[in-house]
């Protein structure tokens, strides 16, 4: 009788998922049919993984999906990235590139790599796209539940700090990821690096992934803290367009967010290979032309003829 | 670690290479000059394994001394380059092969015209209107497609350069503190304290 | 990553009706970084001759270079141009003097052999790195998106193709195929040859 006035009587939602699950196993159902919890149900009791029956398990996973030594194993997991973001007077853009590739093989163009955690915080994906995916869905479901208990928002830093200590938790054992937590607290714009070392670093501009370098060779050149709303979003777009024109692993189309104190908001999805002939199209803060090199000086240089659409 | 980054502007390339000769962990030379002139109008970058890197600069530059001589011409920059190149490949499949990288920069005196060739240690060669070797070349490229102008001024280009050496600076953990910049235009090669 | 796929890029012919097309892609890269957008990989051998070379950059320059010389020291001794089977068995023996050492390269030819009715046959053929050839009565496909080549080409190529449908054709195969290959792309340039004329088309494709 106890058992049952808890159950109805608590109000905080971990106790709402107990309750849930314990009408769930009275009527027979396991943690792996739980589905409400898209498939988090079972992490509810700590993360229970299936670990390979082998003498070492982080060996053998490191032996099948380490395609730097080896180009031939049997799992790729997608690699090549590029993902910025930024804190400016007006506040944080996010902006990624949409490319998954396996190996040589461009597996997909239309990939979110920025994971909306809730209305107020951001993370964006380099390195295990599952890796990243799982936990900073994970992190949302944490986030939601700090908020329940504590009657207010996650703060950034909390959030990005319980990110680092539950990768680092699992350090040596394969997870890959090179993450932005983003988002608008009490403090103002805010933005954390988080990799799967344990790294957790606090700045003003980041960018991870293969394309990384060239992004920044934009980014830096062109970042001032007060540049407006439109500036700034230009910059994110022009420099996840020169990542994407300079990497191999980088490429189709560049997501872009803003964040300001009312929440993210998602400006728009640009084609890069439009934005290298014809630019993003009519938004504010674009020049309205090709961000394209050949386009730019207008084939000065170049010595073939004229490109023409096939 | 070694950094060299090449641009063309309005009738001229600007070619810039770090100074520094390490070995190991050690910087032995902090104002070596690492761009041959190799005749009045070609200048070439050359980074890579210490060694064979002045010794194959110094094969190249005699050689096309001595072109110069036989012939009293010099070979225009499209043919220095293309032969410098074939060096390269032929010596990539020799005993011993160089580990060199170029940058080929000139200024073509018959059709006045600068020209500038990225030439790595296996012998590929392509025709840029900017380049760049070593690790700053990942930081380079993105601003210079942003920022290079194939008809901007001497000064404009010299903007660009500064651009492209202070971003890998800011970004590269091994940048090199101090580059030789030289310039080739009509007038023949000169250097520039940038 | 093989030596194979370190500068990138990719070459497909394809045969007509009195015709024939090679196309490649524009890009030069240095593993995943891309240094140039305006490496050709297809060279004139005659005026019924394309040659396309992929692989190692620096080898398809040297064989470019090489074949040339090759090509003038026949047409001179000759006092004829060389027909496109005979310029296949050069490229053959060429690469196999490398048989221990070889040229990283796949070239793919495509032209038009004369007939000995006086007209023209289109032939097509490829090699391997050492020079095992490989002829077609449709299509030849190398580089680093050879196998994506290979799947679009099969569903788009049909027989008898003019001029124009084979240009459409071969276009479509070579930017859709490069599309999913992160080494290729960055433009791409077309060679149409017909008895009459050669027709070279640069196109636009994904910069990316």
């Amino acid at each position: 009788m106890n058992a049952l006035l808890s159950k109805f009587s608590a109000t905080d939602a971990d106790s709402e998922i107990r309750t849930a699950m314990d009408l769930a196993e009275e009527d027979g159902l396991t943690d792996a049919m739980w589905g409400s919890q898209a498939g988090f149900g079972q992490l509810v009791q700590g993360h229970a993984f299936n670990i390979p029956a082998v003498p070492n398990p982080t060996a053998f996973l490191r032996l099948h999906t380490d395609d730097h030594a080896d180009p031939n194993c049997k799992i790729k997991i997608q690699h090549g990235t590029t993902t910025l973001a930024f804190r400016f007077q007006g506040g944080v853009i996010v902006a990624v590139d949409s490319r998954a590739t396996a190996g040589s093989y461009i597996a997909s163009g239309t990939v979110k790599k920025v994971i909306e955690i809730n209305p107020y915080l951001l993370g964006t994906m380099a390195g295990g796209a599952a890796d990243c995916q799982y936990w900073e869905t994970y992190l949302g479901i944490q986030c939601r539940l700090h908020e329940l208990r504590n009657r207010e928002r996650i703060s950034v830093a909390a959030a990005s700090k319980y990110l680092s200590n539950l990768v680092y938790s699992y350090k040596g054992m394969g997870l890959s990821m090179g993450t932005m937590i983003c988002g608008w607290d009490k403090t103002g714009p805010t933005i954390f690096y988080v990799d799967s070392d344990g790294s957790r670093l606090k700045g003003d501009l980041f960018s991870v992934g293969s394309g990384s370098t060239f992004a920044y060779g934009v980014l830096d050149q062109g970042y001032r803290w007060d540049l407006t709303d439109e500036e700034a979003q230009e910059l994110g777009r022009r420099s996840i367009y020169a990542a994407g024109h300079r990497d191999a692993f980088s490429g189709n189309t560049c997501n872009l967010y803003h964040v300001k104190e009312d929440g993210w908001r998602f400006i728009g999805n640009y084609d890069i290979t439009k934005m290298h002939y014809d630019g993003p199209g009519a938004v504010p803060g674009s020049l309205g032309s090709g961000y394209g090199y050949d386009v730019r000086t207008d084939n000065r240089f170049s010595v073939l003829p004229k490109p023409v659409s096939a | 670690m070694e950094c060299s980054f090449a641009l063309t502007g309005k009738d001229y390339v600007i070619i810039a290479a770090d100074t520094t000769a390490a070995r190991s962990i050690v910087k032995m030379k902090v104002d070596e000059d690492k761009i041959k002139t190799l005749s009045p109008h070609l200048l070439m970058a050359y980074s890579g394994e210490s060694g064979d890197t002045i010794q194959f600069a110094e094969f190249i530059e005699r050689n096309i001394r001595l072109y110069h001589i036989r012939n009293l011409y010099p070979l225009r920059p499209q043919s220095a380059a293309s032969w410098i190149r074939r060096s390269l490949a032929e010596s990539l499949r020799s005993r011993s092969p160089y580990t060199v990288n170029l940058l080929i920069g000139g200024f073509d005196t018959a059709d006045e015209s600068p020209h500038l060739y990225w030439v790595d240690y296996l012998g590929t060669m392509a025709s840029v209107p900017f380049a760049a070797h070593g690790y700053g070349s990942y930081f380079a490229l993105g601003l210079l497609d942003r920022y290079h102008n194939p008809d901007g001024s001497l000064e404009e280009g010299l903007d660009v350069l500064r651009r492209a050496i202070n971003e890998t600076a800011q970004r590269l953990v091994v940048a090199p503190g101090n580059y030789i910049v030289k310039v080739v235009d009509k007038d023949g090669t000169r250097e520039i304290k940038l | 990553m093989s030596i194979m796929d370190h500068n990138g890029g990719s070459v497909v012919a394809m045969a007509g009706k009195d015709c024939v097309a090679i196309a490649s892609d524009l890009r030069l890269g240095a593993g995943a970084m891309t240094v140039a957008m305006n490496f050709e990989k297809i060279f004139p051998v005659t005026d019924r001759i394309y040659l396309g070379l992929t692989g190692l950059a620096t080898d398809i320059t040297t064989l470019r270079d090489r074949f040339r010389y090759l090509v003038n020291m026949f047409t001179i001794k000759e006092s004829r141009s060389i027909e496109p089977s005979t310029f296949a068995h050069l490229v053959s023996s060429t690469l196999y003097s490398r048989r221990f050492g070889p040229y990283f390269t796949e070239p793919v030819l495509a032209g038009l052999e004369r007939t000995p009715s006086g007209g023209f046959k289109p032939y097509i053929a490829g090699a391997d790195l050492i020079g095992c050839l490989n002829f077609a009565e449709d299509f030849i496909v190398a580089g680093t998106a050879s196998d994506k080549l290979f799947g679009v080409a099969e569903g788009l190529w049909e027989p008898d193709l003019g001029p124009e449908d084979l240009f459409e054709t071969i276009s479509q195969t070579l930017l859709n195929s490069v599309d999913r290959d992160a080494y290729s792309g960055w433009g791409a340039i077309v060679y149409i040859i017909t008895p009459e004329k050669v027709i070279t088309r640069t196109l636009k494709g994904r910069m990316d």
